[in-house]
């Protein structure tokens, strides 16, 4: 019974998702170009570089990581910071906090349809095509079931940390700033848009002690490590654990000493 | 009985930036700590039964929000004691919301882009309402007004009215206590009005649910409320009933009349033969405002009459807008 609150709300969003049929040919279309604009950077990079391998790295494993890296950002990105900064400055929040669920809760399960229509839309296809077009350099093997609770998790940090972002929105009343620098520092950070193997020594070192690496490089890891090491695989989900943790305790209590600031404008 | 919402001299005070104009000051205002306090609720006191309708009325920005944003659970008033159910709301909001509803007239709860019938479904999951409860819901829904077309167009293609409409019927699913109207028919037209204010007070009759309702529209509070409440700069001017409202101010009645000639001239005149009462002049109407207590409208109309020929005349009620408006521009005396 209680569950059944969370399913309607991801049940709720499929539908409301299911009614933009054009919205989601973009975004397919969107995502296909994006994976061309890579493709031909990396091109440039290698070819300049004189090298087969950079960092470790072949042209295919770059290029392989970042497709499948940007499916999984389509997936992931939750644009919690502009709902939330949207309500906060409009005063539609209201609505949401007269919920009988918490705030946090109820955006997450809001959102949670879209996880199902944007895997369908986006990851599973482009999945699909990298396993075809390379002919098995991504292993289907255990990695897959590890890929899928790494996955789970790098969700949860994500949105923990975009519902941390969304909060300073209540001090600051303005969100365009905030959310493009959360953004960058996360796309950057978390492997991303490059992968962490490309960083110098040190920036490589620090971005480990880091939260972003868990969302986007561990689950990749993961994935196209074909005969893992299950001691590297549970110290990957361990870290992924331990972040999971404090940033849900830090964004709850952060919420919690920031709403009392509320004022809700309009009305 | 006790009261399901008790409040007891609460206020409401928010810090607000003194801004500076122009670009200069903009960048000034950057590293200001030049604050002002605003109250916007202050010092009210009141209680509401259940089942009773309350108007909450008062002037554009005179906390009437805030107020109910404090019922609400959403702020915490910064000094003073509120029990919504017995509860603190801002304390247990999640739990405390399962026993209100809201209506804000600006803004929809409703799920934009689906058919209002599966946003009554996801409320339906959402507040863990029972299928009999559900059933009961919508036959009584059935009954008061026609849903059936409704219920299975996209949300985002209604009329305001019949989106409005929509939005109240989602508030009282769940079949809260209380349900917190804020201005639910601005905007619309006389009909939907009318529906939406027979709605409202069926449901109040059938379910016996607390309304508050804030608005500026007197019809509102003439077919619905028993009990209004006026503030006016998070100030209490008024906690009564409705009809205790005409003699707020002595008890006024409007004569209006017509006579041959030129109407504002005559009006000055008679405004001089009656220098106590308010006289005005439009196209077709010389109107005196006359308070029953100085003198009875008949002794004025016998003194009107002794030097002029009076071709027509009419008698009104003054209402409850004039009054609000006498309140609302003068106060209390």
């Amino acid at each position: 019974m209680k569950l059944k609150k969370y399913i309607s709300l991801t049940r709720a969003g499929i539908l409301e998702s299911l009614q933009f049929r054009l919205s989601m040919l973009v975004l397919c279309a969107g995502n296909l170009l994006y994976l061309i604009v890579i493709y031909f950077l990396w091109k440039a990079i290698y070819a300049s570089s004189g090298q087969d391998s950079v960092n470790g790295m072949t042209f295919h494993d770059t290029l392989i990581y970042l497709v499948l890296a940007t499916s999984l950002f389509n997936f992931m990105e939750m644009y919690t910071v502009w709902q939330m900064g949207r309500g906060i400055q409009s005063g539609s929040i209201v609505l949401e906090l007269l919920k009988p669920m918490q705030y946090k809760t109820y955006m997450f399960w809001s959102y949670s349809g879209n996880f199902v229509v944007n895997f369908f839309t986006t990851f599973l296809p482009t999945f699909i095509v990298v396993c075809i077009v390379t002919k098995g350099a991504v292993p289907l093997g255990m990695n897959l079931l590890y890929f899928v609770i790494a996955v789970v998790m790098a969700v949860i940090i994500n949105y923990n940390i975009d519902f941390f972002v969304g909060t300073i929105c209540m001090y600051t009343e303005s969100i365009w700033g905030i959310n493009i620098m959360k953004q960058v520092i996360v796309l950057l950070l978390s492997g991303a848009t490059i992968p962490i193997a490309f960083f110098p020594e040190t920036i490589r070192r620090i971005v480990y002690y880091l939260p972003f690496q868990s969302i986007y490089n561990a689950p990749l890891t993961i994935l196209l490590n074909g005969d893992p090491d299950i001691k590297d695989v549970a110290v990957t989900l361990g870290t992924q654990l331990i972040w999971v943790v404090v940033t849900m305790v830090i964004s709850k209590l952060f919420w919690k000493i920031s709403l009392p600031q509320i004022t809700v404008n309009g009305g | 009985m006790a009261p399901v919402i008790d409040i007891k001299n609460i206020t409401k005070e928010f810090k607000v930036l003194n801004r500076r104009e122009g670009l200069a000051g903009s960048i000034k205002d950057l590293f200001s700590r030049d604050y002002k306090i605003v109250k916007a609720v202050d010092n009210i006191t009141m209680s509401i039964g259940q089942g009773e309708i309350v108007g909450y009325l008062g002037p554009n920005g005179a906390g009437k929000s805030t107020t109910i944003k404090m019922m609400t659970g959403v702020l915490e008033p910064t000094s003073g004691e509120i029990l919504v159910n017995g509860k603190l709301p801002y304390r247990n909001r999640s739990k405390n919301a399962q026993n209100i509803g809201v209506v804000f007239g600006q803004r929809s709860q409703l799920w934009w882009a689906l058919p209002l019938v599966e946003s009554f479904k996801l409320l339906k999951d959402i507040y863990q309402i029972s299928d009999e409860q559900y059933d009961g819901m919508m036959k009584l829904y059935q009954s008061l007004v026609d849903i059936e077309p409704l219920l299975h167009k996209p949300v985002r293609q209604m009329s305001l009215g019949q989106r409005t409409l929509s939005d109240i019927l989602a508030a009282f699913l769940h079949d809260p206590k209380i349900v917190f109207l804020d201005e639910p028919t601005i905007g619309l037209d006389v009909s939907m009005k009318a529906k939406i204010r027979t709605l409202i007070h069926a449901l109040n009759k059938e379910k016996n649910t607390t309304v508050i309702l804030t608005t500026h529209d007197m019809g509102d509070v003439d077919a619905l409320c028993r009990r209004i409440v006026i503030i006016d700069k998070g100030r209490m001017l008024y906690d009564n009933d409705i009809s205790h409202l005409k003699g707020f101010f002595g008890s006024y009645r409007t004569l209006k009349i017509r006579v041959d000639g030129d109407l504002s001239k005559e009006s000055a005149v008679i405004a001089k033969e009656f220098p106590e009462f308010k006289v005005s002049a439009d196209d077709e109407w010389i109107s005196l405002l006359v308070d029953e207590e100085k003198s009875t409208i008949m002794d004025v109309f016998t003194g009107l009459q002794k030097k002029r020929r009076i071709s027509d005349m009419q008698l009104e009620e003054i209402s409850t807008e004039d009054v609000i408006r006498k309140i609302y521009e003068e106060g209390v005396k």
